[in-house]
């Protein structure tokens, strides 16, 4: 009985799967495969393949999903699709950058197959440029082109980029299939220095630069230049600017004919449109006979502009010259820098640059970078050392001694494209210094080095001196105490010694006997013995004579000590 | 405030002067690129700040936050190439939306066309320097350029797209306040703070 119920289920279990379709009553349809997307301009198309393509009544589906939705949608334009790709360009995304997440199944009756899920892609990333839209003019030696950005006005695709396309155009001869010339054009440009009544033809192509993405070629178109105008243009303009103006000139090989020159703002070139046709007329410049025009230098404001030029002559006027591109900087002038120059040694000299002069209106903050060309020379020759520095301090290294150099410099803007240049600054001489200064310098170093011995020794005995006076005192008294006591018993008195004093004392005359009595013996050692030594003879002394004893005695006494 | 616009004329033309002596764009050296950019983006911050005298208190309440990604920017160790791009997608952003004439009562056209200049000049540089760039990548550029318009477009850098995402809010924003005096305001203070953050990252670009 279990094992009937077990087996029964394992059967179920194991039938289940193809039980299951057997009641839907249909086959199992395989899910679409390799899913893409192909997006040009606003274009976008999905493809896939299937196999169950061929098998008839089989529908696909697709839906999508962008981020902020929570459900997946319907994808408009890919609703039961019975070949393998739709369109679904009526998706009107709101924008481009985003995510999004497509899936397509295959259908057929109520039957549907696993959905298969395309890579989530961002529609600008995978979007291919377009062909523009090229709208044609002809001239006698230029064509007019007048070009739309790829995809319609309101892309949205390409919204944020309509300035930002460049595109890239070749032209050929109609009657020579060679490729003639490749150009790269804004939107509304003219090809100059062609032939009159020739047929052209040219193919545009779209580009989007940073990160770099190229367009699709559009189709050919072709058109004839007209004959040669009556009134032919004015060629090869010029502007200068020159002190407080520009000096605009041009070529002109015909008389009685009068000139007009209008300006433009370089950066309307970007906007495709309408725009670059404003062109506003040149003052000083309208009307007039000769062949140059000047401009005050507030007519322009600062930046990059373009001029044309058209010739008149009574009644017929001619087609606008070649637009000439200008920068205002072009007026600024790089003044000279100031050079000094001293002697460093015996064989170089070092050379500074410093900044430029202020002129007399403002002084000019040179806030590009400069490069200086130096000339430098000896005084009395010609020949002439040209050193391009970028650097405003160096040294000329290995000249002569005792010689003058002459050196002058210039500033120049670093760039090739634009050569500008100051004048040559003041020349400056400087002379080097003589040779053999190593001589002189050892020599002055002995000297140096015996003067500063001398100096250690004095300052060394000082110093033995003072290191004497405390350690190693002197017996001498201090002469604090002579002043004071100048005679010499009295002294004796203040200040004991252990010195002994040896007198020698001699009688001059002795009643008994001429003796040498020597007597060493300080006054409070043996005052007795010594009383008792000399008592006899000072007694002797002073009985003949008291007082001159006495006074010996006296005398004699503070003799002693000393 | 009220300042007579002769008087801002006037006191610009000076400071116009000096700045724009830098940006001569026919004489760039892509070395010193920081160093022009930097002044060219100073100046064209210094412009935006004075096209409007004051920004219109009544505005305050419709501003909004566009969320500039700072983060592309201050990642450790970008590539010089993936700044100038970056700059290069800010500049080319910033003219779309300036060259966009709605706005003829907003602000004086003198101002509105030296911006405009502005933002062209600091594309024309960018733009030279990025094709001398590419000039020396030109075999590597022809070989990927078959394979390209074969299988579509390659993926720009995720920076560029983020920068794209955050103009592109900026273009809605306009949109859908219908260009409004308010939405120029509150657009030209944020394209401004834009610069500036841009401008501080110029300094990324000498070290390389």
């Amino acid at each position: 009985m279990l094992a009937l119920l077990g087996a029964t289920t394992l059967m179920l279990v194991a039938g289940a799967p193809w039980v299951l379709p057997a009641a839907s009553g249909g086959t199992n349809l395989k899910s679409p495969e390799n899913g893409s997307v192909c997006i040009i301009d606003d274009n976008f198309t999905l493809k896939w393949n299937s196999s169950s393509e061929s098998v008839r009544n089989v529908t696909f589906s697709a839906e999508y999903k962008i981020p902020g939705m929570d459900n997946w949608k319907k994808l408009p334009g890919c609703q039961h699709i019975t070949s393998t790709e739709c369109n679904f360009s009526s998706v009107k995304l709101k924008n481009v950058y985003e995510k999004i997440e497509l899936r397509i199944r295959a259908e057929k009756g109520n039957n549907t197959s696993q959905w298969h899920e395309v890579k989530p892609f961002i529609p600008f990333q995978k979007a291919q440029i377009g062909p523009p839209d090229v709208h044609l003019e002809a001239e006698d030696k230029a064509i007019i082109i007048n070009m739309s950005p790829p995809g319609t006005k309101d892309s949205i695709m390409w919204a944020m980029d309509h300035s930002s396309f460049t595109y890239s155009l070749v032209i050929w001869k109609n009657s020579s299939s060679l490729e003639e010339r490749t150009e790269t054009v804004y939107s509304r440009d003219k090809i100059y220095k062609l032939s009159p009544e020739t047929t052209y033809c040219l193919k545009v192509k779209a580009e989007l630069r940073s990160p770099r993405r190229v367009g699709v070629y559009s189709p050919v178109y072709c058109i004839n230049t007209t004959e040669k105008h009556k009134v032919p243009s004015p060629e090869n303009i010029q502007i200068d600017a020159e002190n407080q103006v520009y000096v605009l000139k041009w070529d002109y090989a015909y008389e009685n004919t009068t000139f007009r020159a209008q300006w433009s703002h370089e950066f309307l070139k970007r906007i495709p449109g309408g725009h670059s046709d404003k062109w506003k007329q040149i003052p000083n410049c309208e009307d007039v006979e000769t062949t140059h025009c000047v401009i005050p230098q507030n007519v322009f404001p600062e930046g990059i502009h373009r001029i044309r030029v058209q010739a008149s002559n009574g009644n017929n006027t001619s087609f606008w010259s070649e637009e000439k591109m200008f920068n205002t900087e072009m007026k600024t002038i790089i003044f000279p820098p100031v050079i000094s120059m001293k002697s460093v040694n015996d064989d170089s000299l070092h050379v500074s640059i410093g900044a430029p002069k202020e002129s007399e209106n403002k002084s000019v903050n040179q806030l590009y970078p400069l490069i200086y060309e130096v000339i430098f020379r000896e005084n009395t020759s010609n020949a002439e050392r040209k050193v391009v520095e970028k650097r405003t301090d160096f040294t000329f290294p290995n000249l002569k001694s005792l010689t003058v150099y002459c050196v002058k410099a210039r500033a120049l803007t670093e760039n090739d494209k634009w050569n500008k240049s100051s004048v040559f600054s003041d020349t400056v001489c400087e002379k080097t210094k003589p040779g053999n200064t190593s001589k002189t310098w050892l020599i002055a170093g002995i000297c140096t080095a015996l003067f500063s011995i001398i100096v250690v020794i004095y300052v060394v005995k000082v110093l033995l001196r003072c290191i004497n006076y405390v350690f190693f005192p002197s017996s001498k008294p201090p002469s604090t105490v002579d002043e004071y006591f100048s005679e010499q018993p009295v002294r004796n008195l203040l200040l004991s010694t252990s010195e002994e004093q040896t007198e020698r004392c001699s009688i001059i005359e002795n009643a008994n006997s001429i003796t040498v009595i020597e007597e060493t013996n300080p006054i409070y050692e043996d005052p007795k013995k010594y009383n008792s030594q000399t008592s006899q003879d000072s007694g002797n002394y002073s009985n003949e004579d008291e007082n001159s004893g006495s006074k010996i005695g006296e005398e004699l006494l503070p003799q002693e000590t000393v | 405030m009220s300042v007579d616009p002769d008087v801002i004329r006037k006191c610009m033309w000076p400071v116009c002067l000096m700045g724009l002596f830098v940006t001569g764009i026919l004489s760039l050296d892509c070395n010193l690129l920081n160093v022009h950019l930097r002044r060219v983006t100073w100046h064209n911050l210094s412009l935006l700040s004075r096209m409007s005298k004051s920004f219109p208190i009544e505005c305050l309440r419709e501003s909004k936050a566009f969320e500039l990604p700072q983060e592309i920017l201050s990642d450790t160790q970008p590539l010089t190439r993936d700044i100038k791009e970056a700059f290069y997608e800010m500049s080319r952003q910033a003219f779309h939306i300036f060259i966009q004439d709605t706005f003829k009562s907003t602000w004086e056209e003198k101002h509105l066309r030296q911006v405009q200049i502005g933002l062209d000049q600091q594309l024309q540089y960018l733009e030279q320097c990025l094709e001398e760039e590419e000039e020396e990548n030109e075999d590597m550029r022809e070989m990927a350029e078959d394979e390209w318009t074969q299988s579509g477009a390659p993926v720009p850098q995720l920076s560029n797209l983020e920068l794209r995402r955050y103009f592109n809010r900026i273009d809605r924003f306009l949109k859908d306040k219908k260009y409004s005096h308010c939405a120029w305001e509150i657009v030209r203070v944020e394209i401004r703070r834009c610069f500036y953050f841009f401008h501080k990252f110029t300094a990324l670009l000498r070290r390389k």
